[in-house]
C-alpha cells in the first residue's frame, strides 16, 4: 500500500468509528421511569377520588334525610299523623292556622290517636261535641 | 442544583454524539475496554445526577476533561501502566477491513500516552489543538508537536511495516 501524505491518511483514519459505550441505564430509563410515576400519581389520584366519593355519599344521603324531617316538622298534616306533638311543632302550627282556635283544634282533636277500651269514649271527644257556652 | 428534562435530554444526546470518541479516548488512558466503559459511565451518572451543562462553555472539550480525570483517577487505583488490550476491538471498521483495524489498534497502542492522546482528541474526538491544549495544560504548538510525531508513527506503523502488528 502506498504512503499516504498527512490529509489522505487523516481521512483514512477517521473512516474507522470508534465503537460506542454501552448505553447509560439511567438514560435509556429515565422517560419510561417518569412516564411510570406520572400514570401511578393519575391512578393515585383517581383511586383517591373515588374512595373519597365512596365515604361522602352515606353522610350526604344522611344529611338530605335529616334536611327533609326538619322541613317536615314544619308541616302540620304531617305531625299530625305520626309525631308527637313539641314546642317545635306547635310553633309550627301557630304559624301556619288561619286562626289560634283552629290550631288548638288541630291539636287536641286530629294529632291524638289513642286508642279506647270497646264501649267506651274519649271525655275530650264529648266535650268537645257539647256547645259550651262562656 | 436541580435538573431538568431539558437538562438530561441534553445529557442523552451528548452520550450518543461523543460516546464513542469518549470511550475511546478513555481506552487509550486506561487500557481496558471495562475501565473506559466505567470512566465514560462515571462521568455521564454524575452529570445526570448534579445537573446541567449549562454554565459549562466548550462542552465538548469539558467531557474529554472529565472523562480523561475519571479515568487517571480510577487508575491511579490499579496499576498506572497496565498494557492496551490486545484482542478487543476499538473501531467499526470501514469496509469490514478488519485487519486494518487490528493495525490500527496496535499502531495506537505502541504510541506514547502523550502522543496517543493527541491523535484520539484530534481524529476522532475532533477537537482542535488549542482545545487540546487547554484540556491537557500543555501549550498549542506541543500539541500540535505530539500530533505530527503521531501521525508519523501511525504512518509507518501501519503502511511502512504493514501487518508487523498483526505477525507479532
Amino acid at each position: 500500500m502506498p504512503t499516504l501524505d498527512d490529509e489522505r491518511l487523516e481521512a483514512y483514519l477517521k473512516q474507522f468509528r470508534p465503537l460506542a459505550p454501552e448505553p447509560l441505564s439511567t438514560v435509556g430509563t429515565s422517560h419510561r421511569a417518569r412516564r411510570t410515576f406520572v400514570l401511578g400519581a393519575w391512578a393515585t389520584a383517581a383511586v383517591a377520588i373515588l374512595v373519597i366519593g365512596a365515604l361522602t355519599l352515606p353522610i350526604r344521603t344522611d344529611r338530605a334525610r335529616v334536611t327533609e324531617t326538619i322541613g317536615n316538622v314544619g308541616n302540620p298534616e304531617h305531625l299530625m299523623e305520626d309525631q308527637p306533638l313539641t314546642m317545635r311543632s306547635a310553633n309550627a302550627l301557630v304559624a301556619k292556622a288561619p286562626s289560634f282556635k283552629a290550631m288548638v283544634d288541630d291539636m287536641a282533636f286530629r294529632s291524638q290517636h289513642i286508642p279506647l277500651p270497646k264501649g267506651k269514649r274519649s271525655a275530650v271527644a264529648v266535650l268537645g261535641k257539647e256547645k259550651i257556652k262562656l | 442544583m436541580h435538573r431538568t428534562d431539558g437538562d438530561t435530554t441534553e445529557i442523552e444526546f451528548l452520550y450518543r454524539q461523543h460516546g464513542p470518541a469518549l470511550l475511546l479516548f478513555a481506552q487509550g488512558v486506561t487500557g481496558e475496554r471495562s475501565r473506559a466503559q466505567d470512566a465514560v459511565h462515571q462521568v455521564f451518572l454524575k452529570l445526570i445526577e448534579k445537573g446541567s451543562l449549562n454554565r459549562v462553555a466548550d462542552k465538548k472539550a469539558y467531557l474529554f476533561a472529565c472523562v480523561r480525570n475519571a479515568a487517571l483517577n480510577e487508575g491511579k487505583l490499579r496499576d498506572r501502566n497496565a498494557p492496551l488490550e490486545p484482542d478487543s476491538a476499538w473501531f467499526i471498521p470501514p469496509d469490514r477491513d478488519y485487519a486494518g483495524e487490528r493495525n490500527l489498534r496496535c499502531a495506537l497502542g505502541a504510541l506514547p500516552n502523550d502522543q496517543r492522546e493527541a491523535m484520539v482528541l484530534h481524529i476522532w474526538g475532533e477537537l482542535t489543538f488549542s482545545q487540546i491544549s487547554d484540556l491537557l495544560g500543555v501549550s498549542s504548538n506541543t500539541v500540535a508537536s505530539r500530533y505530527r510525531y503521531a501521525l508519523a508513527k501511525l504512518r509507518d506503523s501501519m503502511f511502512a511495516k504493514e501487518n508487523s502488528c498483526a505477525n507479532s
